[in-house]
């Protein structure tokens, strides 16, 4: 037993303190999260964005259209942009997109978490806005025509009413995209940036050692999930209180 | 008579290229201090022509003159003209994310610029009236059906409209909170509120209607005053639906 956790501690010295290698684990969570927040960043304002040109091409598309101008036609060209933009995105894997962000697109950027963030980000943007245009699709029609009738206009009536209680609606399923964001930052390695996942896989390189360093990892997401997984109960709490569903 | 508030001319609503006639010529006055009660079967066209008065709807053809501007015109602000048109719905519509205060003072706040203390005092001057003042702070999933259509008046009136529109008001409450919604309405009715009102309640359409017209099949089949509409009724398909509704 002894002699077991003997070997069991020279290996975690090996694998974490020998050359201060936890410092890369460090640096590498550190990546992991700058790229997971800017990409949140990037996905939330795109997101809100394709989002409100969507539904207002669907929801309010008709009444312009009557109206006609040039309205109309610069909504109709940029919700076939969001459409074809959504299409491709979600139609591709993430890891191509990251590649292709990096050796193609962004070729001359050789800041490598930069381009993590974008590909990122606009990975996940498709995602989110097709969040919350479900969240503003799933708002009684009700809401919208009361609104407009006391002398609200569409944007009006959008802000102060509508994306007010979209927000609760789509807020778990928001932190869901932001959970499943984190772990899908683990393939930022592809393009040479050290996120966690790749300190991981550097430490294994170095030692031979694969099940320290890698557990290591794995308990760190799992770690960082549970935490979020527990936010997410306290605000969805704190929404409901004061308020019932109808 | 006095001048009309609203001038109807020609209006039609069709869906589907003209397949389905929702509305399919209405011509109507609504003179300010009357209260129009609008009645007729399901399917008939009078919900959907309540709703192309503010332009919930927007109408196939024809003009809505309100104002003296026709507001189904191209170049009309509707979201000036929906202020001065109170609105109430079946479904009340109050906002969830709001309490009562708020919902009542939001409009007049963003839109009129309306001093918070200013609105909220205009706000419980309306729920005294609607006799609501104790629920000021409570959220709407708190109320029952008749007070969330009476904050729902409220919050139409906080915008002091010319016209209120009501769309089968009672329709979605249980029968024993009629009355207290009717009761608001009717207090609404002898204080000169110009209405046009679209209800089952034939009671009310007696009791405060200046006139009652009979929809059917998208147009306005018959109109008169209450004593003689419910008395001596014309159209054979009206004589058919008030043998029906009055029991």
């Amino acid at each position: 037993m002894g002699e077991w956790f003997a070997e069991l501690s020279q290996k975690f010295a090996t694998c974490f303190i020998e050359d201060g290698r936890w410092k890369w684990l460090l640096e590498g969570l550190g990546n992991t999260m700058l790229i997971t927040l800017g990409a949140l960043v990037i996905g939330i304002i795109v997101g809100i964005i394709i989002a409100a040109v969507r539904s207002t091409y669907d929801m309010n598309g008709a009444a312009m259209k009557k109206r006609g101008g040039a309205g109309y036609v610069f909504l109709k060209i940029a919700n076939t942009i969001c459409s074809l933009y959504l299409t491709v995105i979600r139609g591709t894997p993430v890891v191509v997109q990251l590649l292709i962000m990096y050796f193609v697109i962004l070729v001359n950027v050789t800041n490598g978490v930069l381009v993590a963030v974008i590909a990122f980000g606009i990975n996940s943007a498709a995602y989110i806005a097709e969040i919350f245009r479900g969240g503003i699709m799933s708002i009684d029609e009700g809401q919208f025509e009361a609104g407009r009738s006391l002398g609200f206009n569409y944007v009006q009536t959008m802000c102060f009413i509508i994306l007010p209680q979209t927000i609760k609606v789509v807020l778990p399923t928001l932190f869901n995209e932001f959970i499943a964001l984190i772990k899908e930052t683990s393939i930022a390695g592809y393009v040479g940036v050290m996120d966690l996942t790749k300190a991981g896989d550097k430490i294994r390189g170095r030692t031979f050692e694969a099940f320290m360093p890698l557990i290591a990892v794995a308990v760190v997401y799992l770690v960082i999930v549970i935490i979020l997984t527990q936010i997410l109960k306290v605000i969805e709490k704190k929404l409901r209180k004061g308020e019932r569903r109808r | 008579m006095s001048e009309a508030l609203i001038q109807v001319r020609g209006l039609k609503k069709h869906y589907n290229n003209g397949a389905v006639k929702a509305i399919d010529g209405v011509d109507i006055d609504i003179h300010k201090g009357e209260v129009v009660v609008v009645i007729g079967p399901s399917g008939s066209g009078k919900s959907t022509f309540l709703r192309s008065l503010n332009l919930l709807e927007m109408p196939t053809e024809g003009q809505i003159i309100f104002d003296g501007e026709d507001i189904n015109g191209k170049k009309a602000d509707i979201n000036l003209h929906r202020q001065k048109m109170g609105m109430v719905f079946q479904h009340f519509n109050l906002f969830p994310h709001k309490n009562v205060l708020g919902n009542i003072t939001m409009a007049p706040m963003k839109l009129k610029k309306m001093s918070r203390s200013e609105a909220e005092k205009k706000a419980m001057g309306l729920l005294d009236m609607v006799h609501l003042a104790d629920k000021a702070e409570v959220f709407p999933a708190q109320l029952s059906g008749g007070q969330k259509q009476r904050i729902a008046i409220a919050r139409a009136l906080a915008m002091d409209p010319d016209v209120m529109l009501f769309d089968e008001p009672t329709s979605a409450l249980d029968p024993e909170m009629v009355g207290e919604v009717l009761d608001i309405m009717k207090q609404l009715a002898r204080e000169g509120m110009t209405m046009v009102v679209v209800t089952h309640e034939m009671g009310f359409a007696k009791e405060v209607g200046s006139r009652v017209i009979f929809f059917d099949r998208g147009r306005i089949k018959e109109e008169n005053n209450p004593q003689e509409f419910f008395a001596n009724p014309k159209e054979p398909r009206l004589k058919e639906f008030l043998s029906k509704v009055l029991i």
